[in-house]
């Protein structure tokens, strides 16, 4: 039907019907008539709402914690510490927005490996796709700004550490251009180094803006999500379907209130912070030496160690080139077998739990020492 | 006399009583082990009493276990206001409850024909014992009130004496004899357990909760049609009810605590004059840290030199950190030719502060990526992560009065003499502008 000679206004006009096909926008068609493929990988559906579950509970808990935040330099890291020992619930709702934050990223992370291998990117859900990669770029955005509100040793020394890897760029690029990624650094930061305007912004993005993002491209997700359905997934021909409304609603609400009971119970018995060394979470001090063991979260493990034990070119080029293909996926893979985009995905899952578990051995055996 | 027997002997009675009676029954009258339902002959009022009834003395009968079982727990417990309060309310609630439905069964057994017909003299006794002893529970609660409370010290040793055969009735026998009498009501109770309708309470049929729906399917075919409604609906009423309760007893629970707790959280935190003096001053350390990082800028950006210490001050082994006109921070060693030796402490890797200590090689690590620096070149070690040295910084010495006496330049260049008598008082200084003297 389309064909190249067409002008390109009207092949940009039926790509949008295509998504977003007017007879469908409307309760009936997004809700009721929903339907559910089931199959042995159907447990995969749940975990975008399990993610969208996290959110919310970061969004209540971090209204929250605003209430008594102070994001100056000087009262930062004492605020934190008033939350935890002073207001009542306070060390819990601290601990919920730290353990959520973690669960919400890790269940961000399989949702992209099991999208990615039920090939769920496929025509018409490329803005799915497209947005949903969006989604997980800011939720990693939301990790990195967070971390260092409480203004302690490892967190501004982990940002610092974070930042200056874009100053590394500058190596490989010629003449006047090699003073650009310090500039981009300087204007992130707002200062020549990480003080009160880095504060300031990490802030306003962590509350303000990136909800707001995260709004605005969580709202074409679903509406996509819904439009067009759930990908089928696997590639039997005949697969079983339920109605979205109300039984896989109903299943997908249990699933949260099992993982509001894990995540609350986590959050009462074990706090974040104590799976760091007391030294860390001292108040930064900026005439001091850094201290020892200073890391990202595990969530970054993925690209710090690698950065540790490659050369920083083969970093940034690699995870460029995947990013890139991850976001273009739907246009690269569109003729791929769900069996090689499966394969794919388990090596990607291999990666990220080599990293994330044993990420320090990997070092250790690569490089003799420590990292 | 009488009451010693009261207190003493009739629970010992009552316990033996109830043991022995409820084998005696079960061997002798084994249909009998139970409630004997009248749900056939009226079912109406039934469900209005009964519900009512069981759910409130359920849960005043836990209450009282648990005070009674659990003394010290539970005095723990009582300790906060709040559960305490919220023990009692609970309390006198079920009471009530259990009081309404109990009467509605007081007057169901008398007034309706059919349900008279199996009522025999012990139900009446037993329907009177149990409002009686209702009622004077409820009085306890009003006139002698947190019973909650003061029961774990009185009536539960008390009932431990019994139970551990050291029978004391010394911490019961000066209570009010409102509580007397609630206490010989209650093991008379327990006497009559096995020789009235009572004997229930160790046969609940719990599995009806999770056996499969029973059908009662007439022979009659006038009533088959109704047999299938009952089919029907039967399980889905037990169902729902059950979900209901669930969902209605959880939901309040969990909307009791959020609420509380969300309270709180907004209410804030009222600190003690303790807290606030230790959090205030905290607070006021950072204040000052942060006023001391402003006034090294404002110094900085207004002072041509910056002292970094006196010659003598320096050590050769560990460096002194200062900050320089750029707010990095660098370190100060005392060179081997007992010069000042100035170096940048900001990691070239990826801006870590470097550790101030020299190892035995005269290097100092950068603790983030493990980059040794030898002082003397600026140079990382071989295979570091970092790839560019330290650079040194310029410095120069100046006298007491202020008179420049030699300098280094950021080329390593030396500039002037230093007389070594002299050198102990001198100053080292950093420079905004590279000074050289002849």
């Amino acid at each position: 039907m389309s064909t190249a000679t067409d002008p390109l206004s009207s092949r940009v006009a039926r790509f949008v019907r295509e998504r977003l096909p007017a007879e469908k926008l409307n309760a009936r068609q997004l809700l009721i008539e929903k339907e559910v493929p089931q199959h042995k990988a159907s447990w995969a559906y749940y975990l975008g709402g399990l993610a969208l579950f996290f959110f919310l509970i970061q969004v209540v808990t971090g209204l929250m914690l605003l209430f008594y935040y102070q994001p100056t330099v000087s009262d930062a890291h004492a605020s934190v510490a008033a939350i935890s020992e002073h207001v009542a619930g306070g060390a819990l709702i601290r601990n919920l927005h730290a353990w959520s934050a973690s669960a919400m990223i890790a269940v961000v992370i399989v949702h992209v490996l099991t999208t990615f291998a039920m090939k769920a990117f496929a025509r018409p859900r490329e803005l799915t796709w497209v947005s949903g990669m969006t989604l997980a770029l800011i939720v990693f955005t939301f990790g990195f700004t967070g971390y260092l509100l409480p203004w302690n040793q490892i967190a501004v020394n982990a940002t610092k550490v974070g930042l200056q890897s874009i100053e590394a760029l500058g190596q490989y690029l010629p003449g006047e251009l090699a003073r650009w990624p310090t500039y981009v650094r300087e204007t992130i930061q707002g200062e020549p180094s990480v003080g009160q305007a880095t504060l300031s912004r990490f802030f306003a993005l962590h509350v303000i803006l990136l909800p707001l993002a995260t709004v605005a491209a969580l709202g074409v997700h679903l509406l996509q999500v819904q439009v067009h359905g759930m990908s089928r997934g696997v590639d039997v021909e005949q697969v079983k379907t339920e109605r979205f409304f109300p039984f896989f609603v109903i299943k997908d609400l249990s699933v949260w209130g099992v993982a509001f009971f894990v995540v609350c119970v986590v959050a009462m018995c074990l706090p974040f912070d104590a799976l760091l060394p007391y030294p860390l979470l001292e108040p930064f001090n900026p005439l001091g030496s850094t201290p020892d063991g200073i890391k990202p979260e595990w969530y970054f493990f993925f690209v710090y160690y690698p950065l540790e034990i490659l050369p920083y070119w083969v970093v940034v080029a690699g995870s460029t080139l995947v990013l890139g293909t991850m976001f273009l996926a739907p246009w690269i893979f569109g003729r791929t077998s769900r069996r090689t985009l499966r394969v794919l995905a388990l090596g990607a899952a291999a990666y990220f739990l080599l990293m994330t578990f044993f990420g320090q051995t990997v070092y250790e055996i690569l490089k003799g020492g420590q990292p | 006399m009488m009451q010693s027997f009261l207190l003493l002997g009739l629970p010992y009675v009552a316990i033996l009583g109830c043991i022995a009676g409820s084998i005696w029954r079960f061997r002798t009258r084994r249909f009998s082990y139970s409630a004997l339902s009248s749900q056939f002959l009226e079912d109406k009022s039934l469900v209005l009493g009964s519900m009512p009834w069981h759910l409130g003395i359920f849960v005043v009968l836990a209450g009282h276990a648990a005070a009674l079982l659990f003394p010290r727990v539970w005095a723990g417990l009582v300790a906060s206001p709040t559960f305490l309060l919220s023990v009692e309310a609970i309390g006198l609630a079920a009471s009530a409850l259990a009081f309404v439905g109990l009467s509605v069964l007081l007057v169901r057994r008398l007034t309706n024909g059919r349900v008279q017909a199996v009522t025999s003299v012990v139900d009446l006794v037993v329907l009177a014992i149990f409002l009686a002893q209702i009622v004077l529970g409820v009085l306890i609660a009003v006139i002698h009130p947190y019973g909650a409370a003061w029961s774990t010290g009185t009536l539960a040793p008390y009932l431990w004496s019994l139970l551990t055969l050291r029978p004391d009735a010394s911490l019961v026998i000066d209570l009010p004899p409102l509580v007397q009498a609630h206490l010989a009501l209650a093991w008379g109770i327990v006497l009559l357990v096995p020789f009235s309708r009572l004997v229930h309470v160790f046969s609940v049929p719990l599995a009806y909760l999770w056996r499969a729906p029973q059908v009662v399917v007439w022979s009659n075919p006038r009533r088959w049609s109704s047999s299938v409604a009952a089919a029907t609906v039967l399980p889905a009423r037990r169902l729902f009810l059950r979900g209901a309760a669930a969902l209605s007893v959880g939901g309040a629970l969990l909307a009791a605590g959020t609420a509380e707790t969300l309270g709180r959280f907004f209410f804030g935190p009222r600190l003690s004059e303790e807290q606030q003096a230790r959090l205030d001053a905290r607070k006021l350390e950072r204040l000052r840290q942060t006023q001391r990082e402003k006034e090294l800028a404002v110094e900085r950006a207004a002072q041509r030199y910056i002292r970094i210490a006196t010659l003598s001050e320096l050590d050769a082994r560990k460096g002194r950190y200062f900050i320089d006109y750029e707010m990095r921070p660098a370190l100060a060693f005392l060179g081997e030719d007992g010069l000042p030796l100035l170096i940048s402490a900001k990691c070239t890797h990826l801006g870590c502060t470097v550790a101030s200590e020299l190892d035995a090689q005269g290097r100092v690590l950068c603790p983030c990526h493990v980059s040794f620096f030898d002082i003397k070149t600026g140079m990382p070690n071989a295979g570091a992560p970092a790839k560019e040295p330290l650079p040194h910084l310029a410095w120069v010495l100046m006298d007491d009065t202020q008179q420049v006496v030699a300098s280094r330049g950021a080329d390593g260049r030396d500039y002037g003499r230093v007389d070594p008598e002299r050198a102990a008082s001198l100053s080292v200084y950093i420079a905004k502008r590279e000074e050289r003297v002849s």
